[in-house]
């Protein structure tokens, strides 16, 4: 069965500023959709409404899984139906062990070896794992566990909000090696908000949407990254 | 206090310093014991503390199995019930266990606190453990357990220079029992103390602990406090820096139900510049359970560069539970770094969402961060002796954070 992630007509606002202006999106699994547009065009206000994080609430329109309303949902009840974010800046939990916040995510089995050989797999030390959540990791370390965590959790779709900042060239191309795989492995549907297009190396996007305003102003293949580096976002800016 | 202060008489008679320990006894009744008007003892329910009925203690309850799992991770593990030494396991080069029947000891330092020169004239002994020169040890677990009645443990732990060793005591049983240990740590030149008290004690026990620390130059020590159990849980933790580059870190968390009281004092005191010490106190309070934090920070004329931290957070579980936090700072030099913060409320909604992002449910994230109080604590441990304790910590939380 192939999963859908449907976003239809989006409005969000951040405090008393509306952020996006509607949004419409469909993901289907196993696809790459990638995001590109200038810094505080909403790109991660995107990401964080669908996962629910406080402060910022969906004003109207609609985000479904396989027709399920997730904006009603409980956050954790939305990555339990599928949806998985990577954050740009993952945050430090102090005290909580990875292996314990994955067996309350309701990892089963061998979690701490399971941590390790995902870990393993994108060439991040296996001991950070023992660490608490982030803390005392180094920016590129974080997004490498989130990625980590990806693989550990298999959701339907992953959210990436710049997962490759951070990264060197070598971490860069094993994470995006990596998270193509998944879209073989269990047929991962991702959303990758970037800046760069050395990710989409490795990555192969089947679509680029470019955001401006919060809304989603341009869609195409894979040459609207290179229009975009070529040109930047100006002239995108006009089409509003 | 007749009736105890009689049978503890007729405790004493034989004991080493049976002359000094009455004389002492004679200046406890005369002083009376502290009541809710003396300013540090205000926060204590003392109304519903009557010592009389505390008689010589009885045999403790058997150890929770956890203990067990600890041994484990021990070089030396030492059982001690009401005080007084049972049996050690295990050896390791350069460090000495001994119960010492010591007989008088000074007094001076503990004039104004009545329960630790009760701990003073009624001690069966003092446990000692020294680290020679030089010598890098392992781990010394003590297991106290506690009975039904009043008891008055003593310890002494002294590191040697360029020692290092560490420390965890185990606290448990203590079911309608008044416990007051008083321990005092040596650090030497160099050496480093890791000391991790954690205290497990039925919900009906008072707990009224001491603890001083002396610690010389470019000595370190790291002191974890875990306060889950009692009825009234009163630990002050103090320590004198008294070499330059000495350092104190002291970190102290509580869980608290019923209604529990927790009241966790510190005076970190500065006598020499270039030295440091980080205060760090974290805890949850539910149902009716109070908790006070008071720490007193004290800087002397000259001691120049001297850092000093602290941070407090307390978390409300529940709107009939309080939390103070008391910060006093006593100063008398500039040239000093000196912080403070403290803050009394929920739960970091944003560390909660992270969580929650993850698949964690809301109840499960809060569970976890409020473990993690306590797993913070543990960090100086290596992980396979904090995991022995995170899953007995994750069974109390579970008891409490419903
Ligand atoms: N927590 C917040 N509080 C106030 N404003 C915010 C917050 N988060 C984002 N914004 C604002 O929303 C806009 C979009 O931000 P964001 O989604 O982070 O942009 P980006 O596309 O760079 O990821 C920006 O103007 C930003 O300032
Ligand atoms: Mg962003």
């Amino acid at each position: 069965m192939r999963n859908e992630l449907v976003i239809r007509d989006l409005h969000a606002r951040v405090g008393d500023k509306e952020i996006l202006r509607g949004v419409n999106l469909t993901l289907t699994s196993g696809e790459v959709h990638v995001i590109m547009g200038p810094n505080g065009c909403g790109k991660s206000t995107l990401a964080h409404v669908i996962t629910g994080r406080p402060g910022y609430v969906a004003t109207s329109g609609s985000v479904t899984l396989n027709g399920t309303e997730l904006l009603t949902l409980e956050p954790s009840e939305r990555v339990r139906e599928g949806v998985f974010l990577a954050m740009q800046h993952p945050l430090e939990v102090p005290g909580v062990r990875p292996v314990d916040m994955m067996r309350a995510a309701g990892v089963t089995g061998n979690v701490e070896s399971q941590l390790a050989e995902q870990s393993r797999r994108i060439g991040l030390r296996t001991e950070l794992m023992e660490r608490f959540v982030n803390v005392d990791l180094s920016g590129g370390e974080r997004k490498r566990a989130e990625v980590v965590q990806i693989s550990v959790l298999q959701p339907k779709f992953a959210l990436l909000d710049e997962i490759d900042s951070g990264l060197d060239v070598d971490a860069l191309g094993l994470v995006a090696r990596r998270l193509h795989e998944a879209t073989k492995e269990w047929d991962l549907g991702i959303l990758a908000i970037t800046h760069f297009r050395r990710l989409l190396h490795e990555l192969t996007p089947d679509v680029i949407h470019v955001m401006s305003h919060g809304k989603i102003v341009a869609t195409g293949g894979p040459e609207l990254a290179e229009q975009l580096e070529r040109d930047g976002y100006e002239p995108f800016r006009e089409i509003e | 206090m007749k009736t105890f202060l009689n049978i503890a008489h007729s405790q004493i008679t034989g004991l080493p310093g049976a002359v000094e320990r009455g004389r002492l006894l004679d200046v406890i009744e005369r002083q009376g014991l502290p009541t809710t008007t003396d300013e540090v003892w205000r926060y204590a329910p003392l109304s519903q503390f009557n010592i009389d009925t505390f008689g010589a203690p009885e045999r403790s309850e058997a150890s929770p199995a956890f203990i067990n799992d600890l041994t484990h991770h021990a070089d030396i593990v030492v059982q001690i019930d009401n005080g007084r030494y049972v049996a050690a396991q295990g050896d390791m080069p350069g460090v000495h266990v001994s119960w010492r029947d010591e007989g008088a000891i000074d007094e001076a330092p503990y004039q104004d606190d009545a329960f630790a020169l009760l701990n003073t004239a009624l001690h069966p002994h003092v446990l000692s453990i020294e680290v020679d020169t030089d010598v890098s040890a392992g781990t010394v677990l003590l297991v106290h357990r506690v009975g039904t009645g009043a008891s008055f443990p003593r310890t002494r732990i002294s590191v040697s220079r360029n020692a290092r060793l560490t420390v965890i005591e185990v606290w448990c049983g203590g079911t309608d029992a008044f416990v007051a240990p008083v321990s005092e740590f040596e650090v030497g030149d160099n050496a480093h103390l890791t000391h991790v008290t954690y205290q497990r004690l039925d919900s009906s026990a008072w707990h009224v602990s001491r603890t001083t620390a002396r610690i010389e130059r470019s000595g370190r020590m790291h002191q974890s406090v875990l306060c889950l159990g009692g009825q009234y849980d009163r630990a002050r933790n103090d320590a004198e820096l008294v070499g330059p580059g000495a350092e104190n870190q002291l970190w102290t968390t509580f869980l608290g139900s019923g209604d529990q009281v927790h009241d966790l004092r510190s005076h970190q005191m500065h006598h020499v510049g270039r030295t440091n010490s980080v205060l760090l106190s974290k805890g949850a309070a539910a149902d009716r359970s109070r908790s006070v934090y008071t720490g007193l920070i004290e800087i002397e004329r000259g001691a120049r560069r001297t850092d000093a931290r602290q941070t407090n957070h307390n978390l409300l579980l529940s709107p009939q539970a309080h939390a103070d936090s008391v910060p006093n700072l006593d100063i008398r030099e500039n040239d000093v770094t000196c912080a403070h913060a403290s803050s009394v409320g929920p739960l970091d909604e944003l560390q909660r969402w992270y969580l929650e992002s993850r698949g964690v449910s809301r109840q499960d994230a809060e569970r976890l961060m409020i473990e993690g109080f306590f797993k913070e604590m543990l960090d100086v441990l290596p992980t396979d002796v904090a995991r022995v304790f995170e899953a007995d910590i994750t069974v109390r939380v579970r008891e409490v954070v419903a």
